[in-house]
């Protein structure tokens, strides 16, 4: 394969990948599915905005976004049903149990132990001794731009981590079994080992019933982008949406099972970051996974940081095995 | 105990007649490509496919199955596919539910365990009340007045907002229970579905 040149990188030697918009392909059918699938995304995004900015106190709370964000995950399975990006993509039933049982894990014993010594500690730590008056000069922002601030700061961080994790060894050992994912589904985004969901901080609760409403509005951006990133939904994002934001095209290239395109795209909501950074590559892949499209078992994916680790320490340190001369 | 009585749960058995002039050789063949997928063995004797998987892509349309054996059998009518599939994927979503309600158990636990610190370190000093601040912008939009979080106005104490709390645990123990039932039918159908299109042409 020839592959793209894409600045100084040569992207889709070793698997297909698609470069480039004018190259995607786009929703077809007939009108009202078309408009359904270009207008979708931008409504659901100032809807939800408009309601945690005109919401009463009284629901503006992290419970509300709990429940809405399940609500809205399950509608976006529903899309997946109507209007697929790849069939090979489509939600089998083993598939689907598969992905939750990683969600539930987050939502139990990784929500359990992050109450103690995760984001969630610090988060309560925080809050405890949180001091209303040396922030009131950010809080006399207006609303939307706190919430653009507290998202952006947010994914700027979550950026390096995830560039860390393609870059470190260690840090690797922990993200590379998301990456044996061949197809990308609404609750992709859990799977993979629990260390590294540690680490990226999905656990949710920690504010129990209260968070400012501009955090509760940078997690709606979360959620109403970010969200995209694993969905099997062909949607005509609008120019702007795609050049500010993070999407299922730009996250397909980055689970490619081409070397090159994994390195790039890893900002979560913003991929404008990328862009900054020089690591934004425009396009999509269907091909996905490594080593070929390899899938990783459960058992393999909890343990793997552990048992790849140990290998490579052993081979690195360990004594060499004396081969008798003939 | 016979392990007939509970290996209904991750076992799929079944039969389908096939066309009275179809040879086991044809009806193989017809089948072959399912077993010729990334992660799957197999071996065949006249009348006998036995198969393995192990991590089967997501794509594969039998992934949900580790192993199975598939026979040919003439019967009074014709021969007949009498299948045999183990799933994995189906006991483990059979045992997800048992696990998800320790989880709830062990974080019922350590709520009980916990109570007597969160109380001791419940006894915070009152900070005092600040006017929380507003853009002129929001104010003029509409946005509500921020308000600070109220101690205990919602009824609850904090101590019982700060227990961890055993309801999700208890959620997914039912979403995987019934998803089990949905797999169990489901998958059944599925494969005999798609044996019966491979075999006969439907």
């Amino acid at each position: 394969m020839d592959g793209v040149r894409v600045g100084k990188r040569l992207i889709g030697t070793q698997a297909p990948v698609t470069v480039g918009w004018e190259n995607i392909r786009r929703v077809e059918g007939g009108p009202v599915k078309q408009f359904v699938f270009t207008w979708f995304q931008p409504t659901m995004l100032f809807a939800l905005i408009a309601f945690w900015y005109y919401a009463p106190n009284s629901i503006a709370k992290a419970s509300t976004a709990v429940g809405i964000g399940i609500g809205f995950k399950v509608l976006l399975l529903a899309l997946e049903w109507v209007n697929p990006r790849y069939e090979s993509w489509r939600l089998t039933w083993k598939e689907l149990v598969t992905d939750l049982f990683y969600v539930a894990i987050g939502y139990t014993v990784l929500n359990l132990i992050e109450g103690y010594i995760g984001s969630d500690a610090v988060i309560e730590a925080a809050l405890r001794s949180f001091d209303w008056e040396k922030f009131a000069w950010f809080m006399a922002l207006p609303l939307l731009l706190q919430a653009f601030m507290i998202s952006f700061v947010f994914d700027f961080g979550q950026y390096w981590m995830h560039r860390g994790m393609h870059n470190w060894y260690p840090l690797w050992l922990t993200h590379a079994p998301h990456h044996y994912i061949t197809q990308l589904n609404i609750n992709k985004g859990a799977v993979g080992n629990p260390v590294e969901l540690f680490l990226i901080g999905l656990g949710i609760g920690g504010f129990f019933d209260f968070l400012p409403r501009a955090a509760l509005l940078a997690g709606t951006l979360g959620l109403a982008v970010g969200t995209y990133q694993h969905i099997n939904v062909r949607f005509n994002s609008p120019k702007w949406w795609r050049f500010l934001f993070n999407t299922t095209e730009h996250h397909s290239l980055h689970h490619s099972q081409d070397y090159e395109a994994t390195r790039s795209n890893y900002a979560g909501t913003w991929v404008i970051i990328d862009r900054i950074f020089g690591t934004c590559v425009d396009g999509e892949a269907e091909l996905l996974g490594m080593e070929g499209g390899r899938k990783m078992s459960v058992r393999e994916t909890m343990t793997y940081p552990v048992t790849e680790g140990w290998k490579t320490i052993r081979q690195r340190f360990g004594r060499p095995v004396a081969v008798p001369a003939e | 105990m016979n392990s007939r009585f509970i290996d209904w749960i991750w076992n799929i058995r079944g039969s389908l007649a096939l066309a009275p002039e179809q040879s086991s050789d044809e009806a193989f063949g017809r089948l072959d490509s399912l077993f010729r997928q990334i992660g799957t063995s197999h071996d065949r004797t006249k009348d006998t496919l036995i198969f393995r998987k192990k991590d089967p892509a997501a794509q594969d349309k039998m992934s949900v199955f580790n192993g199975g054996v598939l026979q040919i059998e003439k019967g009074a009518a014709g021969p007949v596919l009498h299948y045999h599939l183990t799933s994995r994927a189906l006991l483990f979503c059979f045992l997800a539910p048992l696990l998800f309600l320790s989880f709830a158990g062990l974080t019922v636990a350590i709520g009980k365990l916990e109570k007597p610190s969160t109380e001791a370190a419940s006894k915070n000093p009152e900070k005092k009340n600040v006017e929380l601040p507003q853009n002129p912008i929001d104010k003029a939009l509409g946005a509500p007045a921020p308000a600070k979080p109220k101690k205990d106005g919602t009824g609850k104490s904090e101590e019982d907002d700060k227990k961890p709390s055993p309801t999700s645990a208890y959620v997914f123990a039912a979403i995987f229970a019934a998803l089990y039932l949905v797999g169990r039918i489901l998958e059944d159908r599925l494969v005999k579905t798609l044996f019966k299109k491979r075999l006969l042409g439907l």
